[in-house]
């Protein structure tokens, strides 16, 4: 706390002037979309995607604690608020919006509709991506190994229990309609 | 950190070109890089370079019994290949406690090792492995022991501007037999209490080689020697493995923080061990 107060003393008089960080060109694609932006090469992925308006992709504790903001980049499944806007440079962008759409619903988002999954839902877009890359990999876990895929993404309501529900619900409902497609 | 440049290099001779002569950090999967930013930690630099384009530094490979952990293996990788499966399992023993699946797709062996925790759980496991690490700068390249390569809290021997470009170790072998454990507050995404690795190589009963490393109880992760040299060499039963945890926990030098006491984690040096070592090589305890 003494540095705060000691920088605010100095800062009045000798303050030097605002230059704005320089920007860079950046390109990638979100749910199939193509973007093209610029961005000062600090501004973390999490922010650009949230200024390009794809607030979907939540913005929790930026340090990789919590998992609201977990998108899958080139479909594995990352926090945002944990790379640089510049290092998604040609990549492509999975949001939960890209998983499904409103009118077009993925099980696994109707599922939790279902099971009352989502209470404030605020994880719920990162918990939805997170249970989609732990599917993709895992067609059907156990509760525990639900419970482990979804380690990292954080729900302050504490409604695990209808999460998990709802994930294992999705599971059975994925693989008795892959099962019908053979 | 405000303002600096950026740019994201395909090659390491092109990395260290970039770096030459510049205040330099390099990013990889970002999830020490970018809290740190985030929370001011790090220091100034002038040119963030991105290593994640740099393909000479990605995957696990092996050959002639050296594994081979190229820079940019995350600890998904740990937990998904086959040679890590097969020949170094207490690796996958790691990841499987190392954070969460979504900071395990970014989180890399080398960014583990450079940001030189006390907690940095991937070390005590190559620690028992006796890995080493590359290393390569405008310099030259250069290859140090791990445990030389720690050289207190949060300080490690890494020079201005170089980079880890892989870390190998002996692989070893097929009947080996190993013991790994986090002790933590929980399951997942938890900074660990203690950690500790055995590594013991088998042969008629007798261990010939032992890895044994502690990690959250000193400076940096440790080996012990001591409880290594106890081991080496003898038909091991339970009065040397408790010799062994004795001599594990006479090296740690544990602080109290808000996750445990010093006096909880220096009993855990010697109960932990033990308990790998027996169970490592099948010794009852009569006494849990």
């Amino acid at each position: 706390m003494a540095t705060a107060s000691k920088s605010k003393r100095t800062k009045k008089s000798s303050a030097p002037a605002y230059v704005p960080p320089k920007k860079l060109p950046i390109s990638f694609t979100v749910n199939g979309q193509e973007v093209s932006t610029e961005a000062p090469a600090h501004t973390t992925l999490l922010y650009l995607l949230r200024d390009l308006g794809f607030t979907e992709v939540k913005n929790g504790c930026e340090a990789g604690d919590c998992g609201a903001c977990t998108i899958l980049l080139d479909g594995l499944a990352m926090n945002a608020c944990c790379a640089l806007g510049v290092q998604a440079e040609g990549r492509e962008i999975t949001t939960v919006k890209g998983i499904g759409t409103v009118d077009n619903l993925h099980p696994i988002q109707n599922k939790f509709i279902e099971h009352g999954a989502i209470q404030c839902g605020f994880c719920t877009p990162g918990m939805i991506v997170a249970a989609k890359e732990l599917l993709d990999n895992n067609p059907n876990p156990s509760r525990q190994e639900i419970k482990a895929g979804i380690a990292g993404n954080l729900c302050r309501c504490t409604g695990y229990v209808k999460i998990i529900d709802a994930i294992e619900a999705s599971a059975e409902e994925l693989s008795s309609k892959k099962g019908k497609g053979k | 950190m405000r303002g600096f440049d950026f740019v994201a290099p395909t090659t390491i001779s092109a990395t260290l070109k970039a770096a030459k002569g510049r205040s330099t950090k390099y990013i990889a999967g970002g999830t020490n890089f970018l809290p740190d930013l985030r929370h001011q930690h790090d220091g100034p630099a002038k040119v963030v370079i991105d290593l994640m384009r740099v393909s000479a530094l990605q995957g696990i490979s092996s050959s002639k019994g050296q594994i081979k952990l190229g820079a940019l293996a995350t600890m998904t990788d740990l937990l998904t290949n086959k040679t890590i499966l097969k020949e170094a399992p207490i690796l996958a023993a790691m990841s499987e406690k190392f954070a969460g699946p979504i900071i395990r797709n970014r989180a890399t062996v080398a960014g583990n090792i450079v940001d030189g925790g006390p907690a940095a759980d991937a070390v005590p496991p190559l620690l028992a492995l006796r890995a080493k690490v590359r290393l390569a700068s405008e310099k030259g390249r250069r290859t140090v022991d791990l445990d030389k390569f720690l050289t207190g809290y949060r300080q490690t021997a890494i020079r201005s501007n170089e980079l880890i470009t892989a870390v190998t170790f002996p692989s070893p072998g097929r009947n080996h037999k190993w013991g790994y454990y986090k002790l933590a507050r929980r399951n997942a995404m938890a900074i660990t209490v203690v950690g500790v690795a055995v590594v013991l190589k088998v042969r008629r009963k007798k261990v010939e080689e032992a890895g044994i490393s502690l990690g959250s109880v000193t400076a940096a992760p440790i080996r012990c020697y001591e409880a290594e040299k106890i081991l080496e060499g003898n038909v091991v039963n339970l009065e040397l493995a408790q010799k062994a945890a004795e001599a594990c926990a006479a090296v740690a030098t544990p602080i109290d923080d808000i996750r445990a006491s010093a006096e909880y984690r220096k009993l855990m040096c010697e109960v932990l061990p033990r308990r790998l070592i027996c169970q490592a090589l099948d010794i009852s305890q009569d006494n849990e």
